[in-house]
């Protein structure tokens, strides 16, 4: 070998343990490598459709805008009981602060009506409303007392408006159930109502089967069945499939005999058994009645059972 | 059910090495990747000594021929510095050696001695460009056969990547890539190893070709003289 091979092959040893040693450091690597960012996905495998919807409906709808007054005259005279409760913390005389406000709008003219809803006069008030606080009072403390004498006042300032629906509870004697709302008669002054009407035409599902219940519940109805049912055996007796319509009480027994609607795979070879199939799936139901475990809330998913179907992969 | 997906590469492909490439390869992969490996070491080892020898044959040659052209005495000048080791001093050598052999006899046949004049520095000149281009096949080898070897690495390795990829029953781009990036290295070993090969041998081809050419001028018209020079003998 000639020396300028040996130097030729001392440099280009040397040039690729160069090379290599630069490609080891990540000389040549790419130098923003594309990060992909995948962060782990859960992925569920859905097997089980129900028929119907369960999801909310999502109106399109903005809300109405909110234009009704914050307060208003309340419907129902209803004066002693609920504020006598509020004021408890602070009993003595001085409600003026804390009571009064929740006292004197309920006060206004209920009590008056109810109690008498021809009279105008402010003394009979006066003693009508009487009566009902007295409840309270004896309940809780003497507070109410006050509110009292303020809602007689207010309720003789303020005319007559409803003597009808307030007659109840006043008529009782007893206010402590004051329905009174912190709506104006006009709380819906700003509300188109005509385009409320699509909403309601909407509502939400209510508990209907998902398909997880459906699926638990046809599961348990078939636990149920299967160690009472036992086929006939024969030619192609397999392939029989009858189809029964069976009708259950709120306590899972049976109302009426299972009908058979229809029967499926006959053949001429196992139209012998078609009959004796059927006598056995009827027999099987009526043993396995009551049937036991279902669910109360989804009666209406099991009180008509129909088809209920029996073949050979029900004993499986 | 739920489905954890494993999740980014398990190497990140942006820092592989070459080191990790190799060690991670099937043995078949290896040993193809070591003789290209070593065929580029070979390859790179031939053109840095070949283009010395050769620039250094062809310089020395000029500056010969231009000196010879330039002399007044043959035989002096090849005194001075026929003997020296490269392609046209040799050549010249081995016409003034001929030519006084064949001169020494009492009686010269013209015809005889310009045969042999001719003969003898053709000869040379053949021999010079032989010893030359001994090894050049070598790089002629290396670069048509290196791409098919690491095309075979790389099928090899894309092959055992799929069979792994059978056996795991994943097919995830984080399990197929490192093995057939780890089989692409192969045949990007052989091309590297390849190219340079190619280039070198056609240009040292060239160069040899000219050398050659070259020599056969200064053969020519050396043997010129000599004829000439037989002419005035006697």
């Amino acid at each position: 070998m000639e020396r300028a091979e040996k130097i030729g092959l001392g440099v280009a040893t040397a040039g690729h343990v160069l090379l290599f040693g630069l490609l080891s450091a990540g000389f040549l690597a790419t130098p923003n490598p594309l990060k992909l960012n995948s962060p782990p996905m859960e992925v569920n495998l859905v097997d089980e459709v129900a028929l119907k919807s369960m999801a909310p409906r999502i109106s399109t709808q903005p809300p109405p805008p909110s234009v009704a007054p914050e307060r208003g005259p309340t419907e129902d005279a209803a004066p002693a009981p609920e504020p006598a409760p509020q004021p408890e913390p602070t009993p003595a005389p001085p409600e003026p602060v804390p009571v009064p406000e929740p006292a004197r709008k309920p006060v206004p003219d209920k009590p008056k009506e109810k109690p008498a809803p021809a009279r105008k006069e402010a003394a009979k008030k006066p003693a009508k409303a009487k009566p009902a606080p007295e409840k309270p009072a004896a309940k809780a403390k003497p507070a109410p007392e006050k509110p009292k004498a303020s809602a007689a006042k207010s309720s003789q300032s303020t005319a007559k408006a409803k003597p009808a629906a307030p007659a109840k509870a006043s008529g009782a004697g007893k206010a402590d159930k004051p329905k009174g709302s912190l709506l104006g008669k006009d709380f819906l002054k700003g509300i188109d109502t005509s385009a409320d009407a699509p909403r309601k035409a909407a509502p939400p599902p209510a508990a209907a089967m998902g398909p997880a219940q459906k699926s638990a519940l046809d599961a348990e109805i078939r636990r149920q069945l299967k160690p009472h049912w036992r086929p006939p055996s024969g030619a192609d007796a397999d392939q029989l499939v009858t189809l029964l319509e069976v009708r259950l009480d709120k306590n899972g027994a049976l109302v009426g005999t299972p009908q058979v609607i229809d029967q499926l795979g006959v053949t001429a070879s196992n139209r012998p058994q078609a009959k004796l199939h059927a006598e056995r799936a009827i027999q099987a139901v009526k043993l396995a009645a009551p049937f036991r475990n279902l669910p109360p809330e989804y009666y209406d998913q099991w009180k008509w059972l129909r088809p209920l179907r029996f073949d050979a992969r029900l004993n499986r | 059910m739920t489905l954890n997906l494993p999740v980014g590469a398990m190497t990140d492909a942006a820092t592989i090495s070459p080191l990790a490439l190799f060690l991670q390869a099937d043995v078949v992969v290896k040993l193809v990747m070591i003789g290209l490996l070593l065929a580029s070491i070979w390859t790179w080892a031939m053109i840095i000594g070949f283009s010395f020898t050769l620039r250094k044959a062809s310089r020395q040659s000029r500056v010969f021929e231009a000196d010879f052209w330039k002399a007044d005495d043959i035989d002096r000048f090849y005194e001075a510095r026929g003997k020296a080791d490269f392609p046209a001093a040799k050549v010249m050598a081995s016409g003034v050696t001929e030519w006084r052999r064949s001169t020494a006899q009492r009686v010269v046949d013209r015809e005889g001695t310009r045969d042999r004049l001719s003969t003898a520095m053709s000869s040379t000149i053949a021999g010079e460009v032989d010893r030359l281009s001994d090894r050049l096949n070598i790089l002629a080898t290396i670069g048509s056969v290196a791409p098919f070897v690491g095309l075979f690495g790389t099928v090899w390795g894309i092959m055992r990547a799929f069979t792994s990829i059978a056996a795991e029953q994943n097919s995830s781009l984080a399990v197929v890539a490192p093995g057939i990036a780890e089989a692409l290295f192969a045949t990007a070993i052989g091309l590297f190893a390849a190219i340079p090969a190619v280039i070198a041998y056609n240009r040292f081809s060239h160069g040899i070709n000219r050398l050659e050419s070259g020599l056969s001028r200064f053969a020519d018209g050396f043997y010129a003289t000599l004829s000439r020079e037989l002419e005035a003998q006697r």
